[in-house]
């Protein structure tokens, strides 16, 4: 039994020490880079430890470039699109986990797919179709597609918070003349909020991080999202890396403070919820 | 439990219509101009009939992305599948800091993908990345490498730099399946003098079965639909080595200008999709126990 133990502990250290590498150390090292000299950040011998601290690529990304109009974009798409995912799905989950009816399964599987389906098989179509009826270069041009992204693994996730909620529990409430929308609002959101808040932020994520459908139906500079204010950057021949990793490290932020306060709702959502 | 179809269609009807609309009249539009030759986005082309999918199986660029697709499944199932797993088991047992990992470990998920592609371009960058030059003075490199400069060195790099930004999320995912697994069927094993390998094939790898297929299925059809990890990095070089069907239909519309080809290719690429998302489903989909 020792033997087997000290091999288990050799593993789990490995493996730690592998995925703290891999996993963690890149986030350490483009942070850090942010606030080297443009020289130290491609200089050709690297040292581990920074060896010059500036605050110039923050002080030209912020006072400097069109950052605030872009991040401004972004906050109202993935806003909006995350409070209409919600919305949609918390609906949706009740209707296929709370409620048999017929066509449930296919309903199911389908969304599953269609979770997946989406993306460049429908830019051109989408593209045209928006062009048809004047919705290109509109937020609402995005919250349309991020929904479609968003939602089909939200009703997924959502799953299993709701099956968690005993039918007692609503069945009780019936019995007592509750109505099908006292229940929803007063029963089961409450008691799925955790679940929602998971889901919440992972609409959010979906809509804050897309780029493919935000470059081709926005063409406006004043209505652009970060990633693609970002990719601009990228494709320039001369990379300004020290403007460009402060950027990167802004864009990020956003999401890593929601992630700060409501992260674990999601962690655990995923973790402990899923399949059961 | 008792059947409400009415109000059952009524609560899921917003969404599948929202969803239906936004995938079939864009699918319809697709077919009508996989029937003409338009060319620029705007202007009105001839009608052809199934020239353009004709025209299409015929195309070595249809054949090469095609190919380079089937590769990129592969390679990210593989890939995947072994961070994905490393992370769960690893994250499953007891040690300090466990809940911060667990919490943080999907950062690389919750990042725009364009911050991933400056992540690792600066890492593997040729002339002042890190990764060089750690690679060089451990010895395993005499002088820098560029990443992205031969067909399979881009191949494998971006790969591994998708499987970077998805592993975290499946690891979580299987998590969950892993705690859904009874505890007293490890004891009951270990008092039959079962292993840790043993455990793992004989309890975990079967009891995760419905949380494998949903990632098979998921995951199979979202590694297919990546684009912009690809395009901002490679842009689909060199020669065409990276480019994969959503590249080629994207390059075909924006970058050439054939919008009924590109649509054609939409069209053949979608009905791929389903065909192996039936298959699958009829074939994989578990048993459902409730």
């Amino acid at each position: 039994m020792i033997k087997e133990n000290n091999i288990k502990f050799l593993f789990l250290s490995l493996s730690l020490l592998l995925i703290i590498l891999i996993f963690f150390f890149p986030f350490f090292w483009i942070i850090t880079s942010s606030f080297k000299s443009p020289e130290e950040i491609i200089a050709t011998s690297t040292t581990i430890i920074p060896r010059s601290f500036t605050l110039e690529h923050y002080n030209k990304i912020l006072f400097n470039s069109d950052f605030f109009i872009y991040l401004k974009n972004s906050l109202i798409v993935s806003f909006s699109s995350m409070v209409i995912s919600i919305i949609l799905s918390v609906s949706a989950a009740y209707g296929l986990h709370k409620l048999k009816f017929y066509g449930n399964k296919f309903v199911e599987y389908s969304l599953l797919v269609t979770y997946a389906f989406p993306g460049v098989i429908l830019l051109v179509p989408i593209y045209l179709l928006f062009a048809k009826v004047n919705l290109l270069n509109s937020y609402f041009a995005l919250i349309i597609v991020n929904v479609l992204f968003a939602t089909p693994f939200a009703v997924w996730m959502l799953k299993a918070f709701f099956k968690l909620i005993p039918n007692e529990i609503e069945e009780a409430a019936y019995i007592d003349g509750a109505s099908r929308y006292v229940v929803i609002s007063k029963i089961i959101v409450p008691l799925a909020a955790p679940g929602i808040a998971s889901v919440s932020i992972f609409c959010f994520i979906i809509s804050w991080t897309e780029y493919l459908f935000a470059s081709i139906l926005i063409s406006g500079d004043d209505l652009k999202t970060l990633p693609v204010g970002l990719a601009g950057i990228v494709g320039q021949y001369q990379i300004d890396w020290g403007f460009l990793l402060s950027g990167a490290v802004l864009a990020s932020l956003p999401v890593i403070l929601l992630f700060v306060f409501i992260g674990k709702y999601f962690v655990s959502g995923l973790t402990e919820g899923a399949v059961k | 439990m008792k059947k409400n179809n009415i109000e059952g269609w009524l609560f899921v009807s917003p969404l599948v219509i929202w969803i239906s609309l936004i995938i079939l009249v864009p699918i319809y539009i697709a077919f009508e101009l996989s029937l003409f030759n338009v060319k620029i986005i705007g202007t009105s082309g001839k009608f052809v009939g199934i020239d353009n999918y004709i025209k299409l199986f015929g195309k070595s660029k249809f054949l090469n992305a095609s190919l380079n697709s089937f590769y990129w499944i592969i390679g990210n199932a593989i890939c995947q599948t072994f961070f994905a797993f490393t992370i769960a088991l690893t994250i499953n047992y007891k040690f300090p800091g466990k809940k911060i990992m667990a919490n943080w470990i999907i950062l690389s998920f919750i990042i725009p993908t364009v911050v991933v592609v400056v992540i690792w371009k600066l890492m593997l960058s040729s002339s002042s990345g890190v990764i060089n030059s750690v690679l060089i003075d451990i010895g395993l490199l005499d002088e820098a490498t560029g990443f992205f400069s031969s067909p399979n060195k881009a191949f494998i790099s971006l790969v591994l730099i998708n499987s970077w930004r998805w592993s975290p999320f499946l690891a979580l995912i299987i998590l969950s399946g892993l705690n859904s697994i009874n505890r007293e069927m490890y004891d009951a094993s270990k008092v039959d003098g079962a292993n840790f390998v043993q455990q793992f094939l004989f309890i975990t790898f079967p009891n995760l079965k419905s949380v494998l297929f949903v990632l098979g299925l998921v995951g199979t059809l979202l590694s297919f639909n990546i684009f912009d990890i690809i395009w901002l990095i490679t842009k689909g070089g060199p020669s065409s080595a990276t480019t994969t069907l959503p590249l080629l239909i994207y390059e075909t519309a924006f970058t050439k200008f054939r919008i009924s080809q590109a649509a054609t290719l939409s069209i053949v690429t979608s009905f791929l999709l389903l065909l192996f998302s039936i298959i699958f489903i009829k074939s994989m989909a578990p048993k459902e126990d409730d």
